[in-house]
């Protein structure tokens, strides 16, 4: 056992001092990832999952068999006002007279903007809160560590409506409220790992062979702490998408713009669950799908990230 | 650090937590664009009126003494008048808060109570087909955002069985004697069904996983393989043993769960009309009743803040290791 | 009279790689009062064995032959439900460490009166409380000390500890499992003198298990040498010690200073425990023994009987005398082994 631990270091050692370049250390990054990814099937199914979101995403108004926001009407000129599915609208019609379909399509783009730009910003903060508090300890961790604490105590949705009804309904103060709370349970994480991570020999060597403190944290720390970055990515653009989608359906959300949790606001407003679940289970199942497809990436990188970490909030 | 010491200095973090909190409430309902007492002060006052009001509410001092003045209200409980109800936001609250605390407990109680023998038994079954069906229902659940959730129960219980009402906290000219009454009859079981369902199918996907990735690790100590060469029974392994230990993560999230929950909680306010602090929340902010949304987003917190103290409490106790540092 | 009698045990690893035969073909017996010492280098399959008797062993681990039969019942016949009953009321373990053998969560009495009471359901827990002090006391704990909870106590007082809910029954069959080596030098020693006083006191039959032959050699009757899942040999200690028949015997003899004579040098065996899946045919210390033959390559060694009570599995087993002054000569553990002596050795690759 000692000895498997000891080569596994002496490992990791060898390989960043080779690799002191960012280049090569990417490519590696990749490789890693493929290798991550290896016979896990339900990631797998994720990654796929996405990749169709994906796609539909940047296709979608080529997808779209109708303009989104179209008010259709028949041939008599009168409104298509919930029409059940049909070969002409795959997912019938809204209230307005909109093509389902169309707007769940369209609405994909939101979700994906949403999740990924929330998720980065949250784990940008996140990271790098927690790579400083953890790396520099004392009063930064003190204060860095107490300001978590403080967000943690900010109930999440209502933070995000009241910002939105302050700053004014747009996809990027969504976006911006999102990340200004979610951050903080990456940063929790990244932090601890920290924690462990800077006592390891070579860390100590890298440092007292005099590399500043930048360096050392960006070149040796974070890339020991990616595994769990990409983690918590993963499930932040679960949260994020899941975030927006509610933000809009209490009709908070972007005014111009299509996204599910609207739909089902106006379905729900339109009292549409009872009668036209054509309007109500695509955006609904389309979040799920989505939401699901990125936890299941999560889920892979938490098994090959520290086997301490668990799942939280 | 002794237990007395511990608790002191948590009793330190919270008071500094909570006025940070409180700063952050401040600054937030201030920093809106434009005139701050557009948010304070109805519309559709009288030059004079208006003039009297912003006396009133010390808006006319300057912030820091506005500030003050705004602390010492709070924490005595005086939220200002409603412009929706004209009514003191205290009073108007103070049954909502009730009403989402109960529809909250309800929740999360049955979420834990799903979680920890969900996962206790996702556990066990590690390895088999029924573990990985159990996974995966417990990622929709938890990918399901509560108002999503909430319309599925809605149409399959309401619309289509028929067996619950669509909404609301109790039937048309339904009587109630006193509190106790209210939240213990079959009309408010009848009513708080589905919302509770609908929380706790979105809140249980943490304690399960946490419950079994923890039992799993606690499963693989040397101590279990020795309750079981003492010749416990498996019953007692695994309840007496396996899973209370494996409880002492769980306690500490609660708060984290807690917190999930009030998020959560708004949206099943929303769908199921229930009249929580939530649903209050959301229609104030939509009619720009100010004081309202304050007060309802400062309990909120304070619900967070407060379970969160109690979570570190509570480990305190459970874990005889904890070092109270 | 025998208390409990093994008779060629097969407890198998299934794993990806195939089944790891930990071991594989064991016989022994243990009479009332005996103190049985197994002794063989780590990963030999010692643990196992002991694992077997109450059927504790890892998920991966099964039975797959083999009885063990304890006061006339056939333990491996049991059901899960059957067995419990016997577990620790017949058969207690000290295990390896002690460092995790307690619940975190409970202290150390309402474990002792926990075991106790599942086995006595009769016993009030005031008598069950009493019982864990006088057993504190038995082991020169303070039994003050006995409510507090397992990591209140240093590394030392956890094993004491573990010896004392060892004995809570009185078991008639005690397994201590290494129930030293996570300790430093003197503690081991203190507790060692603990377990050979104890020994004297109580009415338990044990089998010791240990990598350390000294420590076997002071405090056991009889002694199995386990080598690759298999005993390889198997008397009284004295034979063991002064007139070894199996080379391996010899070999770990001369790997520890305190029973080597004299001025002699420490010598270890060298090479690598024998791989245990799916092993092939032939002696399993042929890799790493001086005097290994064709024969030994091809054919797997039985059990003999070379003198009364004294069995040993190898095939030069009769030239013992002559093998025994080459196997004190370091040279002989040492050096480059003739390549004809591997001539059969094909399947043996990784040397
Ligand atoms: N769960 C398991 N799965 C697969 N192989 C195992 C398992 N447990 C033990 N083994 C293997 O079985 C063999 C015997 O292990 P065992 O623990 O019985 O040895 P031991 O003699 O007690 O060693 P030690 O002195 O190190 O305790 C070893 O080769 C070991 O690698
Ligand atoms: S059988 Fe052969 S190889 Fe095995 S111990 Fe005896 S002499 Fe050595
Ligand atoms: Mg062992």
């Amino acid at each position: 056992m000692s000895t498997q631990n000891r080569t596994s270091t002496e490992d990791e050692y060898d390989i960043l001092s080779q690799h002191y370049g960012g280049r090569s250390r990417l490519r590696q990054t990749l490789a890693a990832q493929r290798e991550i990814f290896r016979g896990e099937r339900l990631g797998q199914i994720g990654l796929l999952l996405l990749a169709i979101f994906l796609f539909v995403g940047l296709f979608a108004p080529l997808l779209a068999p109708y303009d989104a926001q179209e008010k259709l009407r028949t041939d008599d000129g009168e409104i298509k006002r919930m029409e059940a599915p049909s070969t002409e609208h795959l997912l019938g019609t809204t209230r307005l007279g909109r093509d389902v379909l169309s707007q769940v399509l369209i609405g994909t783009r939101i979700a994906l903007i949403v999740g990924s730009l929330g998720a980065f910003m949250s784990v940008f903060i996140g990271t790098n809160m927690g790579l400083i508090s953890g790396y520099f300890g004392g009063w930064t961790d003190d204060i860095l560590m107490r300001l978590t604490d403080i967000i943690y105590g900010v109930p999440f949705l209502p933070f995000v409506i009241v910002l939105v009804v302050i700053l004014g309904p747009s996809l990027l103060n969504v976006i911006l409220a999102i990340a200004l709370v979610q951050w903080r349970s990456t940063a929790r994480v990244i932090r601890s790992q920290v924690l462990t991570i800077k006592e390891r020999p070579y860390i100590e060597a890298a440092r007292a062979a005099g590399g500043s403190d930048v360096r050392v944290l960006y070149t040796h720390i974070l890339p020991n702490v990616l595994p769990l970055v990409f983690l918590y990515g993963a499930f932040s653009v679960g949260w994020a998408v899941i975030a927006e989608a509610s933000v809009s359906f209490l009709g908070f959300g972007d005014p111009l713009s299509v996204s599910w949790g609207k739909m089902l606001f106006t379905a729900y407003t339109a009292n549409a669950i009872r009668t036209a679940w054509w309007w109500v289970i695509p955006p609904g199942l389309s979040i799920n799908l989505l939401v699901i497809s990125v936890f299941l990436i999560g889920r892979t990188y938490e098994k090959v990230s520290n086997p301490e970490l668990r799942e939280r909030e | 650090m002794g237990m007395k010491e511990f608790v002191v200095r948590r009793i330190g973090q919270l008071a500094v937590t909570y006025w940070a909190f409180l700063t952050i409430l401040f600054l937030l309902f201030r920093i809106v664009p434009g005139d701050p007492t557009t948010m304070f002060v109805a519309q559709g006052l009288s030059g004079e009126a208006r003039k009297e009001v912003i006396e009133n509410l010390g808006l006319n001092e300057p912030l820091h003494i506005q500030y003050v003045d705004y602390i010492f209200q709070v924490l005595q409980g005086n939220f200002g008048t409603s412009f929706q109800y004209r009514e003191p936001v205290a009073g108007i609250i103070v049954t909502k808060f009730w009403n989402t605390i109960f529809l909250m407990l309800g929740a999360i109680t049955l979420a834990y109570m799903i979680g920890i023998l969900g996962g206790a038994l996702l556990a066990w079954w590690r390895g088999t087909d029924r573990e990985i069906v159990g996974l995966l229902a417990t990622l929709v659940a938890r990918s399901s955002p509560t108002f999503w959730t909430g319309i599925v129960l809605i149409m399959v219980f309401v619309f289509w069985l028929k067996w619950f009402p669509a909404g609301g906290i109790r039937s048309v000219g339904a009587d109630y004697n006193g509190f106790v009454d209210k939240f213990v009859s079959v009309d408010f079981l009848y009513h708080v069904a589905l919302p509770m369902l609908t929380g706790a199918i979105y809140y249980m996907a943490t304690p399960t996983l946490l419950m079994r990735n923890t039992m799993l690790e606690i499963l693989n100590e040397d101590f279990i393989k020795m309750k079981k060469a003492e010749g416990l029974s498996q019953y007692t392994i695994l309840y007496k043993h396996a899973v209370r230990n494996s409880l002492l993560p769980i306690v500490t999230i609660i708060a984290l769960v807690a917190g999930k929950a009030i998020g959560g909680q708004l949206l099943i306010e929303v769908v199921f009309n229930w009249p929580g602090m939530g649903r209050a929340m959301v229609t104030a902010v939509s009619y720009n009743d100010y004081p309202v949304a304050m007060a309802a987003f400062f309990l909120m917190g304070s619900v967070v803040i407060l379970l969160n103290f109690a979570a570190d409490l509570l480990y305190a106790h459970f874990d005889p290791r904890v070092t109270y540092e | 009279m025998t208390l409990l009698e093994i008779e060629t045990l097969k407890t198998y690893y299934h794993t990806e790689t195939g089944d790891v035969h930990a071991v594989d073909g064991v016989s022994l017996s243990l009479s009332r009062n005996e103190t049985l010492g197994l002794v063989g280098e780590s990963g030999s399959g010692k643990t196992t064995i002991a694992e077997s008797i109450n059927r504790i062993l890892p998920e991966n681990g099964e039975v797959v032959d083999g009885s063990i039969v304890y006061d006339g019942v056939n333990l491996t016949e049991l059901s899960e439900k059957e067995l419990q009953k016997y577990r620790w009321n017949d058969v207690s373990l000290i295990p390896q460490s002690a460092m995790n053998a307690f619940d975190p969560v409970y202290t150390i009495e309402e474990q002792i009166v926990e075991v106790i009471r599942a086995h006595r359901p009769d016993t009030s827990k005031a008598e069950a409380r009493e019982r864990a002090q006088e057993l504190f006391e038995f082991v020169d704990l303070d039994p003050e000390r006995v409510t507090d909870y397992p990591h209140q106590f240093s590394g030392g007082m956890k094993q004491r500890a573990a010896i004392a809910i060892a004995l809570a029954l009185d078991p008639p069959i005690l397994l201590a499992d290494e129930p030293t080596t996570a300790l430093d030098v003197i503690i081991q020693d203190q507790i060692l003198e603990r377990i050979k006083d104890l020994q004297a006191e109580i009415n338990s039959a044990m089998i010791m298990i240990t990598h350390d032959i000294s420590v076997v050699s002071e405090t056991c009757d009889e002694i199995a040498v386990v080598y690759g899942g298999r005993i390889v040999e198997y008397t009284d200690t004295e034979t063991v010690i002064n007139e070894p028949h199996h080379p391996y015997t010899m070999g770990l003899r001369n790997a520890f200073p305190s029973i080597a004579e004299g001025d002699q040098e420490l010598i270890s065996i060298p090479g690598s425990p024998p791989e245990l899946v799916n092993p092939e045919e032939g002696c399993r210390f042929a890799d790493r023994c001086p005097f290994a033959e064709e024969e030994c390559y091809e054919k797997t060694p039985q059990p003999r009987e070379v003198a009364e009570g004294h069995v040993v599995e190898c095939h030069r087993a009769d030239e013992a005398e002559e093998l025994r002054p080459e196997a004190n000569k370091k040279e002989a553990w040492t050096e480059e082994r003739p390549k004809d002596a591997a001539a059969g050795q094909e399947g043996y690759s990784n040397d």
